[in-house]
């Protein structure tokens, strides 16, 4: 923690600068995000996609932004009002701050902090607090339904992804994600470590509740689980949150697994984006191929095999380690 | 044959009429007429010659009485029962629900339309129409309304 | 917050009448104890427009095209079922070209009724991309239809005595065309859907329905051909020119999903065949019989005529008394049986599981409403 003592004022300037560019980057991120999202599942299902607003449909989720930002704002009667309104405010900021310590390329972090994966996993994990929170509030069934599934879910993926991360910290020797890069600069994670890599893929598509994982939105049974009486802005909010978690995680999955900004010719930035956009594109190639699973299948999943396997990956690579 | 041992198998019900039917006219193999009294039992021989309950409905055929209709017919065999009984109004037919769980509905929706009470049936309560409904529709003292000139 | 429902520890989810997955406006009152369903109790009727009833007031051809709304994805059949319980209180016989083109558009109905499900159910279980393959599939078959029907659901085509109009050479190539599209297609649907682990998962060993259970709820169609009874009207009372031409009844073993799944798959296979089999064999001649009267009026009498549709059996019971209006008619529809066994079905599961039931069982609710 020696980093926090060593306050100066160019630190502050360059986090007032960083975050500035963070929410532009969250903003510009979910808007390409849903298009990229809508292109994809088009293209799985043999159709164009939006091809109306802008260039191959690429404005359209700004008009539908607008949209949402001109609807009106729906707060039912017999909700709990404080933590139904807090809800949506409290999906977002731990997102938004995950991005503190994302490296976008050897200079371009916000705050290059030793307990950087640390700090990532602890933000993201009040995710589903805010969910727990919108759901209890709307005084809804459905709702209710979501956001137990999603407590559960969240805590059964958590632990096989925190040991499947913990089994490359143990290769690094540091939490600082820079270092993380930095030990991948002969080659990458994902080729000594395959299977963790797999479980951590598995394990944020359940985090990040996406489908075949997407069990407290489900809308065939809860119709739209968590956020059922939530419109307008607020809606877009958790969706917002939804997207830029996507990201995150991602982000964190080149990191660990991809050498981050790593690669030859263009400048990291680059290499670091494309590695983040087609771990998401992953991502979305699970939701427009899988069907759900069942809630119990999911659970089961999660403590009879991915933690175990997890468990196993971490012993062996501290053995090879050891040796 | 199974006409034969669905004939053999209702023989003992005193049946008002078990005859054969003329398929390619009706599309019946066996008519029988029973007295509403009767039914669960026939009911009862009709499962144990494994036919099933194909439909259950009712034909308000005069101001004093109506004629249940029930189709049996089998998943093997080609082999369609039609049983008629003849019902007075007023009157409350036993209810089949307990044979063939599948009759709980059909009967539900007779009373539903035609206002038949089946006695014994554990939940009679409308099914097609609101509850609040205060009609039978397919009674014939209902009334056309305005829809169709008829010819 | 949850206001407690007929015992403590139980309470009461509404499901529908708007739900994305209740197919249509149906209400299942759900007495869940957490996510295991105690009891559930469908409402049914939003959807109820008196068909029985309007069919004593109008006459026999005016009813005609009632039937297309009664199971608005198996129009065809039900158009069918009509005309063949007229025509038989009439003693009418419909030439064969003709019910050569009521089996190609009836199969082809049926394909499409079958991709629909596929498409829904797969929809029902979080699966989206499937959907549009069906309905890609589908609206091949729709524009064929539309080509020769005039009308891409709700059909009106069959009349007594036969079919109004001619199929053309165009239909048939086009059909052809189908057949040969639809089958390269099946690869994709294996690798999507059969093969999927999850979908395995979900659909194997859930919702079974055992032979008894069938025979006491009268179940019909793929639900009870998925427990292994080979029981389809086209086969066992054969009708129209079905005799004429070689298919197999698909059937499953355990009555689970995935039998369901695997015998409407199967089933379109051999729909096809069928199609196949009318196109080539196509005979010529009138497709109108000639002896039809301009003013029907039946002797009386009653009749039960039966076909078999996308979901099951359907049957029309007419009692005439020699009117130009029936005296009585009733319909009997497989989806109204079906969902009758559902309560049966749905208790003690998960409420995932139900949603996963109450799609695999393709109910059509106005077809239940009538």
């Amino acid at each position: 923690m020696e980093q926090l003592t060593q306050f100066s004022a160019t630190e502050l300037a360059r986090m007032i600068a960083g975050l500035i560019g963070v929410i532009a980057l969250v903003s510009v991120n979910a808007l390409f995000l849903i298009w990229m999202e809508r292109k994809v599942a088009a293209h799985m299902q043999l159709r164009p996609g939006p091809m109306e607003v802008g260039p191959h449909g690429a404005i359209q989720t700004i008009a539908d932004a607008v949209k949402l930002l001109g609807k009106e704002l729906i707060t039912p009667e017999e909700v709990d009002r404080p933590i139904y309104l807090l809800a949506p405010i409290v999906v977002f900021l731990p997102v938004l701050l995950c991005f503190l310590v994302v490296p976008f390329s050897q200079s371009l972090i916000i705050r290059d902090m030793n307990v950087g994966i640390v700090l990532i996993l602890a933000f993201s994990t009040l995710t589903v607090l805010a969910i727990l929170m919108g759901g209890w509030a709307s005084n809804n069934k459905y709702a209710v339904f979501g956001a137990f599934r999603s407590v559960a879910q969240n805590i059964a993926y958590e632990i096989p992804l925190l040991l499947t991360v913990m089994s490359i910290i143990l290769m690094v020797g540091s939490f600082r994600l820079t270092d993380i890069v930095a030990a991948q600069s002969r080659y990458w994670y994902i080729f000594v470590q395959p299977l963790a890599f797999i479980l951590y893929i598995i394990c944020a598509t359940a985090e990040t509740n996406r489908t075949p994982f997407d069990l407290p939105e489900a809308e065939s049974e809860l119709v739209a689980g968590f956020h059922t009486e939530y419109s307008g802005m607020r809606f877009a909010l958790f969706f917002l949150a939804e997207y830029t978690n996507m990201f995150i995680v991602s982000a964190v999955g080149a990191v660990l697994f991809l050498g981050g900004w790593r690669g030859p010719i263009l400048p990291g930035i680059f290499w670091f984006l494309i590695k983040v956009y087609a771990l998401i594109f992953l991502i979305m190639w699970f939701r427009w191929t899988f069907p759900r699973v069942r809630f119990d299948q999911l659970i089961t999943f999660a403590w009879k095999i991915l933690i175990p396997l997890a468990f196993a990956n971490l012993l062996i690579t501290a053995l090879v380690l050891k040796l | 044959m199974l006409t034969d041992t669905i004939q053999k198998a209702l023989a003992p019900l005193n049946l008002a009429k078990v005859a054969p039917g003329d398929y390619a006219k009706t599309g019946y193999h066996l008519e029988v007429a029973a007295a509403p009294a009767q039914l669960p039992a026939l009911a009862q021989a009709m499962l144990n010659t494994g036919c099933f309950l194909e439909s259950l409905t009712a034909v308000d055929v005069s101001p004093e009485a109506f004629t249940l209709v029930y189709h049996f017919a089998n998943f093997k065999e080609l082999c369609r029962t039609v049983v008629h009984a003849s019902l007075p109004k007023g009157t409350e037919p036993p209810t089949l629900s307990q044979i063939y769980p599948g009759a709980d509905w059909y009967e539900r929706e007779v009373y539903d339309l035609f206002g038949i009470r089946f006695a014994g049936h554990p939940n009679l309560t409308r099914i097609l129409l609101p509850e609040d409904a205060d009609f039978h529709p397919l009674l014939k003292e209902f009334g056309a309304g305005d829809a169709g000139t008829g010819d | 917050m949850l206001e407690p429902g007929i015992e403590e520890k139980t309470f009461v989810l509404n499901l529908g009448p708007q739900h994305p997955s209740t197919h249509g406006v149906l209400r299942i009152l759900l007495e869940m104890d957490g996510e295991y369903i105690a009891k559930a109790d469908p409402v049914i009727g939003y959807g109820h427009r008196g068909h029985e009833h309007m069919a004593e007031n109008r006459n026999y051809l005016q009813f005609l095209p009632n039937m297309g709304r009664v199971d608005y994805l198996h129009a065809l059949a039900y158009n069918q079922c009509w005309c063949m319980a007229v025509e038989k209180l009439l003693g009418i016989t419909v030439p064969e070209r003709a019910e050569f083109i009521r089996v190609i558009t009836n199969e082809l109905n049926r394909i499409t009724s079958h991709l629909l499900w596929f498409g829904a159910y797969l929809m029902d279980l979080g699966a989206f991309t499937p959907f549009l393959y069906c309905f890609d599939d589908r609206e091949h078959i729709l524009d064929l239809l539309d080509r020769v029907t005039g009308s891409r659901l709700t059909y009106c085509y069959y009349r007594f005595g036969g079919v109004p109009s001619d199929i053309d050479r165009e239909f048939i190539d086009g059909c052809f065309a189908f057949i040969d599209r639809f089958r390269s297609r099946w690869k994709d649907y294996d690798n999507l859907v059969t093969k999927n682990v999850i979908f395995i998962n979900r659909t194997k060993g859930v919702g079974i329905i055992t032979p008894e259970m069938a025979l006491k709820y009268g179940i019909t169609g793929p639900n009870l051909r998925g427990s292994g009874i080979p029981y389809d009207i086209r086969k066992s009372e054969p009708y129209s020119a079905y005799p004429l031409f070689n298919f197999e009844i698909p059937i499953g073993e355990n009555g689970d999903i995935f039998d369901r799944y695997v015998v409407r798959l199967a089933e379109m296979e051999q729909s096809l065949r069928i199609v196949e089999q009318a196109l080539v064999k196509l005979p010529n001649g009138p497709i109108m019989a000639e002896k039809v009267p301009k003013r029907i009026k039946p002797p009386a009498g009653e009749v039960y005529q039966a076909v078999e549709t996308a979901r099951g059996e359907f049957g029309i019971y007419i009692v005439s008394q020699g009117e130009v209006k029936p005296y009585r008619v009733k319909l009997r529809v497989p989806s109204f049986a079906t969902l009758s066994f559902f309560p049966e079905m749905a208790k003690d599961n998960l409420v995932a599981d139900a949603v996963a039931n109450l799609g695999s069982i393709d109910v059509v609710i106005p077809e239940i409403d009538r």
